[in-house]
């Protein structure tokens, strides 16, 4: 089954092709001219062109929903609903944090994926394995980096932290990648960037399973409220 | 003859809406998912609650408006998208979604400019309208004057250096705790009022140039509500509405016909929120009239934001061999 993944949760725009569980093709840019906006059916058009697949071939699209940039994520989810909609393929929403941990599975012990936020917070969740499948342990939520890592010390056996937020926490929060805290183990590869193919490969399982997602409802999974909605919020209740 | 279906997409500010419209003239559907009410708490429109209520609905919008029109979407010859100006996550909803169904289905794509929907929506209920024409666009967002020479030809000859004409009736609705939009709530209080008792200033009323300038006007106001406190005077609120909306329709309608004289032009086209107030509509033509000037105004519901107007704006278009391709980007003004 051929499935186009996109992710626009971050700063790389990265579309993937999967095929039975395969990767057929898998392209990105680092966006810095121009946005998302402007280059995701562009790069979707070469991608598909270069590598001889129709646009027609494609049976279903997985969608990274979030976590990430809100405006990111409402770029791809319109796009992938247009997308669907027109070509009358399934598509599935696959959360962000998820598609990390999907990709670090084989590491012995919890993983903790990172997406940075903003105001020096990040998005993580922590994840065990069990019969080759992830369950969530503590998430998904939004902390800043002394939070989590309070959170991560009180497990007995190893974290593994990986995701596009774990350098700006080696950079921003003066921690060094080479020594690990105590359980905690830093994991800097450069896998640590967008990951459409993971999307598509979790979101193939699922559309195989029929559990994809209605194409009115699906939403972004944003974790935060708007900033003005919780305000608005304090400020009701200080009136009464 | 070919029918031609255009899809018209909006989310530019706090309106999710989809149309379609056949030939430029025919409404098969126009449908509007308006977030007022979630606005109204704000007394404005907040941009990321905006956002995420246009992507929860756009698919459901979308679908009612092709149910509406008892069209698939195989019938639809064009889909018309809106780049600009609005608010830019707004913007990006409609946009990436109009965009992927062109892509994917193979139609014809067409970005037509938020302003352009409000002069062209006038086509639609009249036979096309003759170029030359100078066209007055008034609403939350933007009072322009823009001198239209073809679908293609546009032209802004003035704009407004500060508020635009319903940021300033919506700024003054909110001080005088009356309610958002401010602009309808106005237009009834004024109703009941004397619009010569108070004097209020017209800025930019006999400069030179086309540009409109409404915050010294929205300071008056305040002001003037102000001192009348302190000097423990009531404040008639029909009064004020009537006097404040006086000057407003003073100053655009002064404009506008002092434009149609000098570029000689005997058309002008109305649109966008503001013109849906029936004292300038009348006053505009009534005055335009006596020098054999002819005024077009949309209906009351296609002034404000709609996405026929795109859809319109959308048909002439691409009768005129203009579409675009598919990097087609956001622009906030
Ligand atoms: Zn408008």
């Amino acid at each position: 089954m051929n499935i186009l993944g996109i992710d626009t949760s971050a700063k790389t725009l990265n579309l993937a092709v999967v095929n039975d569980d395969e990767m057929v093709v898998d392209y990105r840019i680092n966006t810095v001219e121009r946005t998302h906006s402007a280059l995701i059916l562009p790069l979707l058009n070469s991608m598909l062109n270069l590598n001889g697949i129709k646009l027609k071939q494609i049976e279903g699209i997985a969608v990274s929903i979030g976590p990430g940039s809100f405006t990111g994520l409402r770029i791809g989810l319109s796009t992938a609903k247009g997308l669907s909609f027109a070509l009358s393929i399934p598509i599935v929403g696959i959360n962000t944090l998820e598609s990390y941990a999907f990709r670090w599975m084989d590491l012995p012990g919890k993983l903790c994926p990172l997406i940075r936020a903003r105001r020096g917070e990040y998005y993580f969740a922590v994840f065990n394995k069990k019969h080759n499948s992830l369950h969530i342990i503590k998430g998904y939520q939004c902390a800043d980096w002394n939070k989590i890592k309070d959170e991560l010390l009180r497990y007995d056996n190893k974290v593994f932290i990986f995701g596009c937020g774990l350098e700006d926490i080696l950079k921003e929060e003066k921690v060094e990648k080479s020594k690990n805290i105590e359980n905690i183990h830093f994991i800097t590869s450069n896998k640590n960037i967008a990951n459409a193919a993971n999307i598509a490969l979790i979101g193939e399982k699922k559309i195989l399973e029929n559990t994809y997602d209605d194409i009115y409802t699906l939403s972004p999974f944003y974790i935060k409220r708007p900033a003005a909605e919780i305000k608005k919020e304090k400020d009701d209740s200080k009136d009464i | 003859m070919k029918e031609t279906n255009i899809m018209g997409i909006e989310t530019s500010c706090d309106e999710t809406a989809v149309s379609i419209v056949r030939n430029g003239k025919h409404l098969l559907s126009n449908i509007i998912a308006s977030q007022i009410e979630i606005h109204q708490r704000y007394g404005g429109v907040v941009p990321e609650i905006a956002s995420r209520k246009h992507m929860e609905l756009i698919m459901v919008i979308c679908q009612e408006a092709l149910e509406k029109a008892e069209l698939s979407l195989d019938d639809i010859d064009g889909i018309a998208v809106v780049p600009g100006p609005g608010l830019k996550g707004s913007l990006l909803v409609g946009l990436s979604f109009g965009k992927a169904i062109a892509f994917a289905s193979g139609k014809p794509l067409i970005g037509v400019n938020h302003i352009e929907g409000h002069i062209f929506v006038n086509f639609l209920n009249n036979e096309e309208i003759l170029f030359p024409f100078i066209s007055l666009v008034v609403s939350g967002g933007h009072t322009s004057l823009i001198l239209v020479q073809s679908i293609e030809q546009l032209e802004v000859i003035g704009k407004t250096r500060d508020d635009a004409a319903g940021e300033v009736l919506d700024k003054i609705a909110k001080y005088l705790g009356l309610g958002y939009p401010g602009g309808p709530i106005i237009e009834k209080m004024a109703k009941t009022g004397k619009d010569d008792a108070i004097n209020f200033p017209r800025p930019l009323l006999n400069s030179n140039g086309f540009d409109f300038s409404f915050s010294g006007l929205k300071t008056a106001v305040i002001n003037y509500i102000i001192n009348s406190k302190a000097a423990q005077q009531e404040v008639n609120i029909n009064d004020l509405c009537a006097s404040f909306q006086r000057a407003i329709i003073d100053t655009v309608k002064h404009k506008t016909l002092t434009a149609a004289n000098k570029y000689n032009i005997s058309r002008i086209v109305l649109g966008g929120g503001v013109v849906a107030n029936e004292q300038l509509r009348k006053e505009l033509t009534e005055d335009a009239g006596k020098s054999n000037i002819s005024v077009y105004c949309p209906p009351k519901e296609l002034c404000t934001d709609n996405a026929a107007m795109i859809a319109v704006a959308g048909f002439y278009k691409l009768k005129a061999g203009i579409t675009n391709s598919f990097d087609l980007d956001v622009f906030t003004e």
